[in-house]
């Protein structure tokens, strides 16, 4: 199981993937075009064409040329300002974006999701939801009618079993979408700020089921903006700027690393507010 | 095989957007039926005053036209925002992004089936020739899913980056209405055009469709071995398109 995902320039090369790596990245490049209007039609790009007005896009890098390695059961963090291409990266090794250079190659399943609750209906019942995301994140039908208490009992969200979900307080969406994804059989598990909604004890709950996962041997991703939570659960770190690795390390020292950057501005730090601006719209929608 | 490691997700996409198509109720997909029985209506009136065809022939032959018409009609105008209306399940999580194309194009097929079934009544009534030739719907319908199926996959992907296209499809829907025999028979046609006005896989289909319902004839080998070409070489299009732009779907979206 597993894939490689390459830029059609790159070839994967056998010698930088190896059974014990779980995740490899390679040279890895993203970059975005960012079209100058909301959307293109093909009018546009006709009258683009005939008035030889070829720039109806401006590009920008999110990631540029990054190499990590991440062995199995290994829990690493990822951490950085906004905009510095953390979700970008998550993205790329679930493989909803493709790189435009350089390689990724993943051993194990991937569990699919980053966001909680992509694809919930709210005008379904919690059950019915069960299934639907259960489909979604691929566990099969068998395995949820086996499991289908345990999830409602984690989630606490027994009594709202036929409950539709427009109903629901957004905590309560949290929890049941966290319930249902820890029970995808994967082995890398990439949680992009999953953490952010849900009350203290739940908060806590979840992140012993993470520890518990990952003492099974299950390699986990994680994108916070809670540095606590990040020494908490990782043992190892990155910190990205700009779409650069900045620093990778044990947790405490990056940290340290990105709480001294935020002091002191590195001198590259100078970027165009714009192209910010327009990057954090297309991560937004 | 993707279908069967996605069975699941695949049968919850097409059983919701049939619910969404139908509004849950029997009386909806009662609704539903109306729009092409007035058509027929409509069609039958105009047109049967034109050509003094026999009645109950002429309405079978536009019933058949118009039913077999509407899979690809419907099915493919659908299938043009499968993808743009799904953003969620592009952007935020992987999935084989031809699922939802697929999933669509699924529930268009049973949409279909149910207008054939009342066909099949009115065949019938009318005491049309029930033929072991009828076994060779099933066969047919493959050809004609894998034609609209790989026309789907290609304006599903092209709709990412060309937001007017469910306009130009439109266009091109009600130009292929009258391009394909529908309300008249083939014998209009003059004879020097009639080779291009074959090439129409559709056309094609529809006739096919005819020999076998109202006819009981089986359709010629060189007939039915055109129609499975084509859908083969549409499908291998719309599938490559697909492919190449599959890609950029979570940027463009």
């Amino acid at each position: 199981m597993g894939f490689i995902r390459c830029s059609p320039l790159d070839h994967p090369e056998p010698e930088w993937q190896s059974e014990e790596t779980a995740i490899s990245v390679h040279n890895l490049t993203k970059k975005f075009k960012i079209p100058k209007q909301r959307s293109l039609t093909a009018f546009d790009r006709l009258s683009a064409y005939v008035r030889r007005h070829p720039s109806l896009y401006e590009e920008f890098f999110a990631l540029r040329d990054i190499n990590f390695r991440v062995e199995h059961g290994e829990a690493l963090g990822i951490i950085g300002p906004n905009g510095s291409g953390k979700s970008t990266l998550l993205k790329l090794i679930a493989g909803v974006l493709s790189p435009n250079l350089g390689c990724v190659s993943v051993q194990g399943k991937v569990a699919p999701f980053l966001e909680l609750g992509v694809g919930f209906e709210p005008e379904l019942s919690s059950r019915e939801n069960i299934y639907l995301y259960g489909a979604i994140i691929g566990i099969p039908r068998r395995e949820i009618d086996r499991r289908y208490w345990d999830i409602l009992d984690f989630s606490e969200l027994r009594r709202f079993e036929y409950l539709k979900l427009r109903n629901f307080s957004s905590g309560m969406y949290a929890r049941l979408a966290f319930s249902i994804a820890i029970q995808a059989d994967s082995d890398i598990l990439l949680l992009d700020e999953v953490l952010a909604v849900g009350d203290e004890p739940f908060q806590r709950k979840c992140m012993e089921k993470i520890e518990e996962l990952r003492r099974a041997g299950r390699t986990t991703l994680y994108v916070s903006h809670n540095l606590e939570s990040v020494k908490a659960m990782c043992n190892r770190c990155i910190l990205l700027q700009e779409g650069q690795i900045v620093s990778i390390g044990s947790p405490d020292d990056v940290i340290d690393r990105y709480h001294k950057g935020m002091e002191l501005p590195p001198e590259s730090g100078e970027q165009k507010p714009e192209q910010s601006d327009s990057f954090e719209k297309i991560i937004n929608f | 095989m993707w279908f069967f490691e996605y069975y699941d997700l695949i049968r919850i996409l097409t059983i919701s957007d049939l619910r969404v198509k139908y509004q849950s109720s029997v009386l909806g997909f009662l609704w539903s039926l109306l729009n092409p029985f007035l058509m027929l209506l409509v069609l039958y009136v105009v047109f049967s005053g034109l050509y003094n065809q026999s009645s109950t022939d002429f309405i079978l032959y536009l019933f058949v036209g118009i039913t077999s018409y509407r899979f690809f009609s419907n099915g493919t105008s659908a299938s043009v925002q499968s993808i743009v209306s799904k953003a969620n399940l592009v952007t935020k999580i992987y999935i084989p992004r031809k699922i939802l194309v697929f999933s669509i194009m699924l529930s268009g097929l049973i949409s279909a089936m149910l207008e054939f079934l009342i066909l099949f009544a009115l065949l019938i009534i009318f005491m049309a020739p029930i033929t072991f030739n009828y076994l060779l719907f099933p066969v047919i319908t493959l050809v004609y899913f894998g034609i609209v199926y790989g026309i789907a996959l290609a304006l599903g992907a092209l709709y990412v980056f060309y937001r007017d296209l469910n306009q130009i499809w439109e266009v091109v829907i009600s130009i292929g209405f009258f391009l394909s025999p529908i309300i008249y028979p083939v014998t209009v046609i003059p004879e020097h055009l009639l080779k291009y006005y074959m090439l129409n896989p559709i056309t094609i289909i529809m006739q096919m469709y005819r020999d076998i319902l109202l006819y009981g004839i089986s359709p010629s080998l060189l007939t039915f071995g055109y129609a499975v070409c084509a859908a083969i070489i549409i499908l291998a299009i719309g599938a490559t398109i697909f492919s190449r732009l599959e890609w950029r779907f979570a940027e463009e979206i």
